[in-house]
């Protein structure tokens, strides 16, 4: 299986919850996998009848497996369309190409403990973890805010889980960050990953509780949030003009015309699809851009961000 | 002397708090305290006043310190009180060093052996220059070095000190001078007073 990237069976699908699908992927040729290591991801590239999408999402098989990858997928009632291709449309014998596995979230493997925090869907990142904290034997836990009937949705893969604790929006039920996060140990790294609102308030309260940078750790799903008003984006070089529509990213628009854009995570965290904006004004809602770099106005993360104004002129 | 091209050699700033909810403990090298720093350290850490804690250590019994204040009579002592503090460090304390290179970098690796992150810890330097050196050939170290061309206490070879510095050994590389050719060893100078 050497190459750019994968060809993928779909082995079997199983509805795990009302809205999330447990997928089992196997190499087409009926090879091994390439391995990957605790935190990881691939992209699925899911052909719709009229659209591409391009998703990542985390292996939750145990790290170094290579006879199978499994993802979970959740149902997102307002996606563009890729959760609801997986639910819908996506059956076992399927094939599928998609991206060797990358890392943007690997645990720290000088830690002393590991602080998880797991926000809905965001647990899947962590399935993975525990499977390696288990087989490792590092002190870990995991803290899984979540809705009520779900808090034993994901049992079969936390058998190994050491500390594990539930969190649901209810009254004497909700995750105290704060306190939390002020009684853990030196050596202690904290992994957050959730929706955006989750990942934003540990992060803030972390820094706020004098955590160094160094030991605080966040995944985003971005994707989902790189849709919004429509523009026009003129590649500058290929001298092509392409409209982006309100539920495609700018990156899947850059695609769906055939221009070669490199890109990695799709979620605005790698880096790998950075773009010079020759003119208009960027949108930024990526996580990889600093301060500084936001306000030159002069990069883009095609991936997840879009444009203010009604045209921008890329150097592609 | 405090300033070099080779990447690796630490840079040093004045302390000053961070306010963090964590504990904060400053441990200074009292025989190199020089007039009026006793008073900058106490308006530099006033944020965190109630929850420092400051040791002193070999200092004249009459210098005074902000905080909860803790005498030790050597650098070793201190070293042994770090790595057996009660209930250990926690993720949002912080440690504050002031002294010579050898003196903060003995603390500074005995906390890291406590579970102390790296970015939970600042120095600035006070006093002399003096190096201790790793010898690239024998591993020993060599304590208390002043000059650019020392005599290495493990395997007497003439080490050139180097500003290649490692962090987790808390020293400078010594690497024999007169490997090229035996017995030409340049004059010694005085270098790092």
């Amino acid at each position: 299986m050497i190459g750019d990237t994968l060809e993928l069976i779909v082995v079997a699908v199983d509805d795990i919850a009302s809205s999330l699908r447990h997928v089992r992927l196997a190499a087409a040729d009926g090879g091994p996998l390439p391995p990957a290591a605790a935190g990881a991801n691939i992209q699925l590239r899911l052909q719709g009848a009229a659209r591409t999408w391009r998703n990542a999402y985390s292996l939750i098989s145990p790290p170094g497996r290579r006879d199978a990858y499994e993802i979970i997928v959740r149902r997102v009632p307002e996606s563009r369309g890729g959760s609801a291709f997986v639910h819908e449309v996506l059956k076992p014998g399927d094939r599928l190409v998609a991206s060797w596995p990358s890392n943007l979230f690997a645990p720290q493997r000088t830690a002393r403990h590991h602080l998880m925090i797991a926000g809905g869907i965001g647990i899947t990142p962590f399935l993975s973890y525990v499977a390696d904290f288990a087989h490792s034997g590092a002190s870990h836990a995991l803290h899984v805010c979540c809705r009520e009937s779900e808090t034993g949705t994901f049992a079969p893969w936390l058998q190994a889980c050491g500390e594990l604790h539930h969190y649901w929006d209810a009254d004497g039920h909700r995750l105290d960050i704060p306190a939390l996060l002020a009684r853990q140990p030196a050596g202690t790294h904290l992994y957050v990953c959730g929706p955006a609102a989750l990942n934003d308030e540990v992060i803030q309260a972390a820094a706020n509780a004098g955590w160094p940078a160094s030991h605080v750790h966040c995944e985003h799903f971005g994707a989902a949030l790189s849709g919004g008003t429509p523009f026009t984006a003129f590649l500058s070089r290929s001298g092509i003009e392409v409209e982006v529509g309100e539920s495609e990213s700018l990156l899947e628009a850059i695609e769906r015309v055939g221009a070669a854009a490199p890109c990695l995570c799709r979620g605005g965290a790698c880096g790998v699809c950075v773009t010079r904006v020759l003119e208009g004004e960027p949108e930024h809602r990526d996580h990889y851009l600093g301060a500084a770099e936001r306000e030159g106005g002069e990069l883009i993360m095609p991936c997840v961000s879009r444009a203010r104004s009604t045209r921008l002129v890329l150097d592609l | 002397m405090m300033q070099s091209q080779i990447v690796s050699r630490p840079r040093y700033r004045d302390l000053a708090a961070e306010d963090t909810a964590g504990a904060h403990l400053l441990i200074v090298e009292g025989d190199t305290l020089a007039a009026g720093q006793m008073a900058a350290l106490a308006t530099a850490f006033a944020v965190v006043a109630e929850r420092l804690q400051t040791w002193l250590v070999s200092a004249p019994a009459t210098a005074l310190a902000p905080g909860r204040v803790r005498r030790l009579h050597t650098v070793e002592e201190a070293r042994t009180a770090l790595e057996h503090i009660e209930d250990g460090f926690g993720i949002a304390d912080r440690l504050y060093l002031q002294g010579t290179e050898p003196f903060m970098w003995s603390l500074a690796t005995a906390a890291g052996r406590a579970g102390l992150s790296p970015t939970q810890i600042r120095m600035q330097h006070a006093g002399s220059l003096k190096r201790r050196v790793w010898c690239t050939h024998c591993h020993q170290t060599t304590e208390n070095v002043t000059t650019n061309i020392a005599t290495c206490a493990g395997c007497a070879r003439a080490l050139l000190v180097r500003d290649h510095f490692s962090r987790r050994l808390g020293a400078f590389m010594g690497v024999m001078v007169d490997a090229e050719v035996p017995g030409e060893v340049p004059q010694r100078e005085e270098v790092f007073r």
